[in-house]
């Protein structure tokens, strides 16, 4: 018998036994389908989470006001104004830190901005121009605020999109004025979109030069506004993160006249230990969607097993009629091969278009879901459901094929 | 030399520890054009008898040979080919695949012989079908068809290749008698084209058809002579 009739004669067979073809195909889709949606939205995730990090600036050091060690005792008012501009000026110090690269004083409060009739409501950040390298921020259009606003205490701002959005509309913030509270300040340049993380929208905004803050915003804020929320630094590059760690860390302890590092009054955070701590959580997570799926692919494989081996059962009979007519048991098995290659090709193209079409589609219906199209997973289901298919379609069939053909007939 | 030769063909069947003598030391010889009955009752071996004269089985012991060939010797391929070609079986449950139509069921050894035009199988299937008086029955399922009918396409089946040799198991076994009658002038009829014939039966009547009667218990012939209808004119 020529390929094209043992193909022929597998397409018939298919569609003579439509349900069970049909339930097969069913059991490999499933299976498929499964194992990369549930892979993908692992990957998907984990590669949100990472950029979302990412995106807050890569090789930066936090140092905030209080102790970790201690937690709620110190970490109330009392720590609050540990921090001061002297603090990061000193941090900036080429000699004191060689591997702080650059260093950004922070300081925070939410305000109510007006322009014209427009009102909205953000957190103002008072910081100084390396505060964009620090945290990877670009200015889209117009101008940075420069050191020499910080110097003269300018009353110039920097804008996300989400604050230039609510304020005036679609057209350009740049060279409008805005009222920090009731303080007018002139908008000089719009920040590029960043995203929302889980905790912050980092569109929604406001950076103007901390001297300008600490004199004209904060001193109404509050007692204790005029201190740093935190600084942020920056070391030249991954590797030398660990010493820029200890060089701010020694120096602020000198500077803060505290001789036993337990009771350091500030606290450094490497963003790299939120990543790797995130990365760690969504790694976790995919793996235990990977489980999900694998057994998804088992259930599958083990439904066309079955059906693969009561199908192939139910036609030992028609195997020894073949065979009293003239068949080798070769052309038998190029018969079984032939089937169980098609329902599994069939299974697989259908079950990877569903999975790839829920990949396109979820991140639609799920606000916030990400799918990654893994390419592994595809391969590796398509490939287990292709030899489930194969070992339990011929390997039955060759053992009948070996029967004499007057066993296979009488067989039931 | 004749056509079909065994020499003490024994079969033993093992079940459950016990075993069967199905067939012991059989000696049988089958001139070419032969149109020999085998008749015993159920259990006498007479199927195991035929399926290794079909090669559908083989003997635990003994020597079988075709056309001056040791069957013994032959591989699956040999034996395929010998089935395919050489032989054509017709079965009591006449086995046709329900699912296709007659003509598709008669194609069938042509497909295994290896003739690669679809048009040339149909034509000579519609042939074998046009010669058991089916050429109207060529597009039925056997669902369609009734047993007589059914028995007809699987001797078309066995007739498409040409065969030198008919076995049939019992063809008439589950046949009403008008219907039986029909194969058995079938059978007539190919044994005086010059074909081989060679058919399994348990009923005296349907034996007697044949020129030559070989009767078989317990796995040993008892008896082989010419058949009543051998000796004067047919009928």
């Amino acid at each position: 018998m020529t390929w094209g009739q043992t193909l022929r004669s597998a397409f018939e067979s298919i569609v003579e036994r439509r349900m069970r073809s049909a339930l097969t195909v069913l059991g490999i889709l499933i299976g498929i389908a499964a194992v990369i949606l549930t892979v993908g939205l692992g990957e998907g995730a984990q590669g949100r989470v990472n950029s979302a990090i990412a995106s807050l600036g890569t090789n930066m050091l936090i140092v905030t006001p209080g102790s970790a060690s201690t937690g709620g005792v110190q970490g109330g008012l009392g720590s609050a104004s540990t921090l001061t501009l002297a603090d990061a000026q000193a941090l900036a110090s080429p000699v004191d830190c060689p591997d702080v690269a650059e260093v950004a004083p922070v300081t925070q409060h939410s305000f109510t901005l007006t322009a014209g009739s427009q009102n909205w409501t953000a957190p103002v950040t008072g910081t100084t121009p390396a505060y964009l390298s620090v945290r990877d921020r670009q200015v889209t259009s117009g101008q940075s605020i420069t050191e020499t606003d910080v110097r003269t205490e300018a009353r110039v701002a920097l804008v996300g999109t989400e604050v230039a959005q609510s304020l005036f509309g679609t057209s350009s913030p740049v060279g409008r004025t805005m009222q920090i509270g009731n303080v007018p300040f002139s908008i000089v340049g719009e920040l590029n979109a960043a995203g929302a993380s889980a905790s912050t929208n980092q569109d929604n905004v406001v950076l103007v030069p901390i001297t300008t803050a600490q004199a004209e915003l904060f001193s109404q804020a509050g007692p204790y506004a005029g201190s740093l929320s935190a600084i942020l630094l920056s070391a030249h590059s991954s590797t030398t993160m660990s010493l820029a760690y200890q060089e701010a860390d020694s120096l602020l302890l000198q500077l803060h006249h505290v001789t036993n590092p337990l009771q350091a009054d500030f606290t450094i955070t490497p963003q790299t230990s939120l990543l790797s701590t995130a990365s760690t959580i969504s790694k976790t997570l995919t793996i235990l969607l990977a489980g999900v799926a694998a057994i998804a692919l088992l259930v599958g494989g083990i439904g066309v097993m079955n059906i693969m081996l009561v199908s192939v059962s139910e036609r030992v009979k028609e195997i020894g009629l073949r065979k009293a007519l003239g068949a080798t048991p070769a052309t038998i098995l190029r018969q079984f091969l032939a089937e169980a290659t098609a329902l599994g090709l069939l299974g697989g193209v259908l079950g990877v278009g569903l999975g790839l079409a829920g990949a396109l589609g979820i991140p639609h219906v799920i606000a916030g879901a990400a799918v990654t199209v893994s390419v592994p997973a595809i391969a590796g289901s398509v490939l287990v459901a292709a030899v489930i298919g194969l070992v339990f379609g011929v390997y039955p069939a060759s053992r009948a094929a070996r029967l004499s053909p007057i066993e296979a007939l009488r067989s039931e | 030399m004749a056509l079909i030769e065994l020499v003490g063909v024994s079969k033993i069947y093992g079940v459950g520890g016990v075993e069967v003598h199905a067939l012991r030391s059989v000696d049988l010889a089958v001139g070419g054009g032969e149109y020999v009955a085998i008749m015993g009752q159920s259990g006498s071996g007479k199927s195991t008898l035929m399926h290794i004269l079909g090669c559908l089985d083989v003997p635990s012991s003994g020597a079988y040979h075709l056309d001056g060939a040791d069957v013994g010797t032959m591989d699956e391929i040999d034996l395929a080919d010998v089935r395919n070609r050489r032989i054509g079986f017709v079965f009591q449950q006449f086995h046709l695949l329900g699912r296709l139509p007659a003509w598709r069921n008669v194609e069938l050894p042509l497909m295994y012989m290896g003739i690669r035009s679809r048009q040339r199988r149909r034509e000579r299937a519609e042939k074998a079908l046009e010669a058991v008086g089916l050429a109207d029955r060529s597009a039925h399922r056997p669902t369609e068809l009734s047993g007589g009918q059914q028995q007809r396409v699987a001797i078309a089946r066995a007739l498409v290749t040409d065969p030198a040799i008919i076995l049939a198991d019992e063809p008439t076994g589950n046949l009403a008698s008008d219907q039986a009658e029909e194969i058995l002038t079938i059978f007539e009829g190919m044994h005086s084209e010059g074909r081989t014939v060679v058919l399994i039966t348990h009923e005296p009547d349907v034996g007697g058809r044949a020129r030559r009667l070989v009767r078989i218990r317990d796995g040993r012939i008892i008896s082989d002579e010419p058949a009543a209808s051998g000796v004067g004119s047919a009928g």
